[in-house]
């Protein structure tokens, strides 16, 4: 019995239309046509007649909005960011807890402008609100891990992403059961309303909150994972859950206190977008959570900076993107498509660059 | 002279810091059986990747029939002839023993999706042939893979007839030229002897060109026409076993441990 | 004692959750048995039950199988139970003492009817002592359930979900009776809607009998299938008695709309619409093994496409008018296109995108699934697609004059479609694609090294995916006769993939039986059209958490899924299986390879 000689010969792969390289054919004209947009975009809107031309003041306010509310994205993305680092898994009801927190302190939030508290004490009832937010969101993430994830932690990948994206849909729908599907009108401590002029730029004060509060939040968790005990067994999780369960550390705990420390910064996250946006819905978690995966991703899934960065970039593309690129092809109302930027970004950064802006390029890909 | 079949050619491949392979060169001609020993880490595993496209060489290349495979995807280089075993076994657990032989003639044959749908009599007549191929790349092993065990599914095997049903599968790519990574480890001395028959019978039954990685010196001493030494990725020696055996380098390279072994 | 607390926490908890979301003060009407089974009950009474049960369920302690004697079990049971009702019943003197309005400005299900109901005026601590004690006595049914021996519990077991099955159809089933001019007022009361008394008792007698009948038979059956499966034959079995009930079923299906009446078949035309949709993305996500989130996309184009070119007009304030594109080509003629699009579009979009691993590709095509919907509505698609007001005067389909818009006729059309994708599929699952497919799912490297081209094949998938879902878009589009933007939401992917997952990922009856389930029932019974996603995102956990392989698995899924499970049995099984070889084999084989 001898083989049936019908192996081909190597020649063949040099000839022959299926042998192009389709694949990069088509990579390379999306990533040309993507550059030509985004250029040719840019240099139409900024080389519009002066009449329709955004004044730099716009510019200016678009950045800053941009920035602020990147910031909230990137307390969101280190949620996503840490969770992968512990469990390779997306967290795909994170967007959820984001929203779990802002919700509950709503209650609280309206209780207290009632009764005016909210504007007599601000301090203190800020800071309550933000305890609430906080345990709300901590809550439902710990709820997420204990009763979905926990038992397929050494299930096919699949598995938990499903879970996780059926978590989402229910908590999204008993949120909606609980308290029904009205958005609600969270509202701003006087003390909070209008802006203030720092070196020559117009900020409005919750903007100037958001920022300084998102900042602190992540230099505190800078800290704890890099010179706390916790945080390092968080790392070695992270690197090697074997190894790191032969040393000692118990992992179940590192793996709740991860989801507890997403769920702190999703809390503080969702207070800020109530303020800054006055009103919560029950489908509020769904766009910033997929806004906030991609900035994890494109900063580097697994990367603290990485996330923090990608929040901000992501924030900026959302604010400045349509207007910028266009605007001067003359598409009408541009800013209904911010959106789309988004996941546009996403699909790039995955295709092109998978490791993310901070990772190594090239990502594992099986 | 025609040029080998094979040839690796200064080939480097590296891992962040780690070269795994450090300008490793070496030819395998046309119905040789040629074995690669070395200690563990030594890189052995990686040349084989590197060969079947799992991952390019930093620097060098590899050439099949002169011609150059570096680039090519993994599904191509079998397509041209080369087919490999892994050193864990991984089989398609959850098909049967068949179908896993039959994934291996999926090269081979054409059947597309408006066949698979009609169902014509020359795809039917394909999916014949496929099976009967598969059926007799299974009986190679004789009564081991045969009858019904065929259409059990593939983790129900032991862990020898695993090892056979993996070089089964690869056998059904109708290669010129088979790639067996550490195909007896794990298995008990009277397993790794009838393997060992099994390896040089692909030589001369089926026209088969073997490289081999082992360690079990009665092995490789019992098939290779020549074998290749390695260790950090780099050639230590090359010839005959008795030559390769008696190496000063190579024998440093195992620590002494296996001296009496190679005598 | 200690797990039987848990549990009934756990249950206490389940309570009080659906009472907050409205599940048991919506449905204090609803009757299932007579008046005085209502939905509401049911809750109330089988929540505790289930505690029992699950509370006395064997565990393994140290390497032995503990079971609870019966009595025993009665008392975890009870225990269970009473923990759950005084857990909920704590949850009502609660809102009492702080005061039911109060509560419901947050919780807005909360309100005085639920309160009203669960107290039936008496005081709250009252109620929960009642509520306490009825749940004690449920638990203990529920684990004395468990401890009656198999030729009880089986034909009971039948009796109860059969009839509250029948219950729960009260919209269908009596109006099939009604179209057939069966008598039927013994069976289903007009003044209640539900099931009456006799009714009841008399399905449950014959879905016990129909329960003792097969255990009698039951038992040579079930013995030969499970030896057939250990020795992994897959073919289906054709004996005269599965020929006869293909037959019959093929009869059902067949008729069900002038049986069933204009409503059902609506419902019925969107299952089928919904059953071809997972289909397609059966071929993506079960035999691929791609986790597509986007499929709307796909849905969304389809009918887009449709619509434009069978000549459809842009939804104005003022009437409608012309799309920038516009073509007035026949339906029949306009589906081979839409195909070629979709496959194309799939092509060009699965290229860059395929090769990421699956939860980015995950992420990736919801995104591209969302892209599509704010494309959709965009003011600056407008003059092509409409915007948020869409489009209109979709085509009926018409074959001469026999139009498709009425459902009973449209639901002929889906179902056409719907019997060319099973056929389709079956024929591509047992093919040298399908083999592909299986090898790229189960091991892609190593398929790949095997001379199988994975990005070829995952670009099929989606392709071929990709067109039947386009397909079911167009007849979507057809049946509703006009498009807004609301009807294609990335909840529509969500959903499909409930249905396949449901139904057993990679199983052809399965995804029918998902849509069946997850669209059909929710059409059916509209008053639980709010909660459906509620149901959905807890059915899917459910199952990922329990049965990842659906209620109609596909044999080889189940093994797939299970494989840590197995792994453990095989070394028994190679020793044993393997004559010739020694049993000092060394067991060192990994299931996953």
């Amino acid at each position: 019995m001898s083989s049936s000689g019908s192996a081909q010969p190597v020649d063949a792969r040099l000839s022959g239309f299926a042998t192009l390289p389709w694949r990069r054919i088509i990579l390379v004209v999306l990533g040309a046509t993507i550059a030509f947009v985004v250029i040719a975009g840019a240099y139409k809107t900024l080389t519009l007649p002066g009449d329709e031309r955004f004044s730099g003041d716009f510019w200016v306010d678009q950045i800053v909005n941009g920035l602020g509310q990147g910031a909230i994205l990137a307390l969101i993305a280190l949620g996503y960011t840490l969770v992968y680092g512990i469990l390779r898994m997306i967290n795909f009801a994170h967007g959820e807890v984001f929203m779990a927190g802002a919700f509950i302190s709503f209650f609280f939030a309206d209780a207290y402008v009632k009764s005016g508290f909210l504007n007599s004490n601000t301090y203190l009832a800020l800071t309550i609100l933000l305890i609430v937010s906080i345990a709300g969101s901590t809550l439902v993430a710990v709820l997420l891990e204990r009763i979905a994830y926990r038992r397929l932690r050494n299930a096919p990948r699949l598995v938990p992403l499903i879970t996780a994206i059926g978590a989402s849909l229910f908590i999204q729908s008993a949120f909606r059961g609980f308290f029904g599907p009205q958005p609600r009108g969270y509202p701003l401590p006087t003390l909070l309303e209008g802006s203030v002029v720092l070196a020559g730029i117009s900020v409005a004060k919750v903007q100037l909150l958001v920022f300084i509060t998102a900042i602190v939040a992540m230099v505190a968790l800078q800290l704890f994972v890099n010179r706390s005990r916790t945080g390092r067994s968080m790392r070695a999780v992270a690197a090697d859950s074997e190894i790191a369960s032969l040393m000692g550390i118990n992992v179940d705990r590192v793996v709740v206190i991860t989801f507890i420390v997403g769920g702190i910064l999703a809390g503080i996250a969702g207070l800020l977008f109530a303020l800054a946006f006055t009103q919560v819905v029950f489908t509020m978690g769904f766009r910033p959570g997929i806004a906030a995966f991609t900035a994890a991703v494109l900063g580097g899934i697994g990367s603290i900076g990485g996330a923090a960065l990608g929040g901000f970039v992501i924030g900026l593309l959302q604010a400045v993107g349509p207007s910028l690129f266009l605007k001067g092809f003359g598409v009408p109302s541009e800013n209904s498509l911010r959106d789309v930027f988004v996941f546009l970004v996403l699909i790039l950064v995955l295709v092109f660059r998978p490791g993310g802006l901070l990772g190594t390029g090239d990502a594992e890909k099986v | 002279m025609s040029p080998a079949l094979l040839e690796v050619d200064g080939v480097t491949k590296r891992f962040g810091g780690l070269s795994a392979l450090n300008d490793l060169s070496f030819e395998v001609g046309e119905g040789e059986i040629v074995s690669v020993i070395g200690p563990n880490g030594a890189g052995k595993s990686t040349v084989f990747n590197v060969i079947t496209g799992l991952y390019p060489p930093d620097e060098g290349d590899v050439r099949l029939r002169g011609q150059s495979i570096v680039g090519l995807s993994p599904n191509r280089i079998t397509r041209a002839g080369i087919a490999r075993t892994f050193q864990t076994v991984h089989l398609f657990p959850n098909m049967t023993v068949l179908e896993n032989a039959m994934v291996g003639q999926h090269s081979r044959s054409k059947a597309g999706v408006f066949g698979a749908i009609l169902r014509t009599p020359a795809v039917r007549r394909e999916e014949e042939a496929i099976r009967e191929r598969a059926r007799e790349c299974l009986d190679f092993f004789g009564s081991r893979l045969a009858g019904y065990r065929q259409d059990q599914p593939a983790f129900a095997l032991s862990y020898a007839n695993r090892r056979r049903l993996e070089m089964a599968r690869a056998l059904a790519t109708d290669p010129t030229m088979m790639l067996l990574d550490e195909p007896t480890a794990g298995m008990n001395p009277s397993e790794t002897l009838e393997l060992r028959d099994h390896i040089v019978r692909m030589r001369d039954e089926l026209g088969l060109t073997v490289l081999v990685i082992e360690h079990d010196m009665r092995v490789v001493k019992g098939v290779s026409d020549r074998v290749v030494a390695c260790d950090y990725g780099r050639k230590l020696a090359e010839g005959t076993y008795d030559h390769v055996a008696n190496d000063e380098q190579v024998i440093e390279a195992y620590l002494g441990r296996r001296h009496e072994e190679l005598g | 004692m200690q797990p039987g607390v848990r549990v009934g926490v756990i249950a206490g908890v389940v309570t009080i959750f659906l009472a907050a979301v409205g599940l048991i003060g919506n449905f204090t009407e609803l009757n299932i048995i007579g008046e005085e089974v209502t939905f509401a009950q049911l809750m109330l009474v089988m929540i505790p039950l289930v505690a029992g049960f699950v509370a006395t369920a064997p565990k393994v302690e140290a390497g032995e199988l503990v079971t609870f004697t019966p009595q025993r079990a009665a008392m975890v049971g009870a225990v269970s139970g009473a923990v759950a009702g005084a857990v909920f019943g704590a949850f009502v003197v609660f809102v009492d003492a702080f005061g039911v309005e109060r509560v419901r400005s947050v919780f807005l299900n909360v309100s005085p009817v639920l309160m009203d109901y669960l107290t039936s005026g008496r005081p709250a601590l009252t109620a929960a002592a009642i509520l306490t004690v009825i749940s004690a006595i449920a638990g203990a049914a529920g684990a004395t359930y468990r401890a009656l021996p198999d030729a009880v519990r089986r034909p009971l077991g039948s009796a109860i979900w059969v009839t509250l099955l029948f219950g729960f159809l009260q919209r269908i089933v009596p109006i099939a009776l009604d179209q057939l001019e069966v008598e039927r007022d013994w069976l289903y009361s007009k003044i209640t809607g539900g099931l009456t008394w006799v009714g009841a008792i008399v399905i449950a007698l014959v879905a016990a009998g129909i329960s003792v009948l097969k255990q009698q038979k039951g038992g040579a059956i079930r013995g030969a299938i499970v030896a057939r499966r250990d020795r992994g034959a897959e073919g289906p079995r054709i004996t005269p008695l599965s020929i006869v009930l293909m037959l019959v079923g093929l009869a059902l299906v067949l008729i069900a709309p002038q049986v069933l009446g204009s409503v059902i078949s609506d419902v019925l035309g969107t299952v089928m619409v919904f059953a071809l949709l997972g289909l397609g993305l059966n071929i993506v996500v079960g035999y691929a093994g791609l986790l597509d989130l986007g499929y709307v996309f796909f849905f969304t184009l389809g009918a887009y496409s449709l619509a434009l070119l069978t000549g459809a007009t842009l939804n104005t304030f003022i009437g409608s008018s012309e799309p920038v594109i516009s073509l007035n080509l026949n339906f029949y003629v306009a589906v081979p296109i839409v195909v070629v699009i979709a496959a194309v579009a799939g092509v060009l979009i699965g290229a860059p995108v395929l090769r990421l691993r699956g939860d980015y590709l995950a992420l990736v095509t919801l995104g591209l699934g969302e892209m599509i919907v704010v494309l959709v509505t965009s003011p600056w698609l407008v003059p092509l697609v409409g915007g948020p007001q869409g489009m209109r005067d979709i085509t009926s389909a018409a074959i001469g004059d026999f139009g498709f818009r009425d459902p009973r006729h449209f639901y002929y059309l889906a179902l056409a479609f719907v019997a060319l994708a099973l056929f389709v599929s079956s024929r591509l699952a047992s093919s040298r694609v399908g083999r592909a497919w299986t090898a790229l799912r189960e091991d892609e490297q190593v398929a790949d090294a095997m001379g199988v081209s994975t990005t070829s094949y995952k670009l099929l998938a989606f392709a071929i995916g990709g067109a039947i879902g386009s397909v079911g878009g167009a007849l979507f589009a057809v049946k509703i006769g006009s498009l807004t933007p609301a009807s294609f939401q990335v909840l529509v992917s969500i959903q499909v993939l409930g249905i396949v997952i449901l139904g057993g990922i990679g199983s052809l009856p399965g995804v029918i039986t998902g849509s069946l389930v997850l669209v059909g029932l929710p059409g059916l019974l509209r008053e639980f059209e709010e909660y459906r996603l509620l149901a959905y995102g807890a059915a899917v956990v459910a199952v990922m958490l329990l049965r990842p392989e659906g209620l109609v698995p596909n044999v080889r899924r189940s093994r797939e899924l299970h494989e840590d499970e197995l792994d453990q049995d095989r070394w028994v099984r190679d020793v044993v299986l393997d004559e010739g070889v020694a049993p000092t084999a060394s067991p060192q084989g990994e299931g996953t390879g």
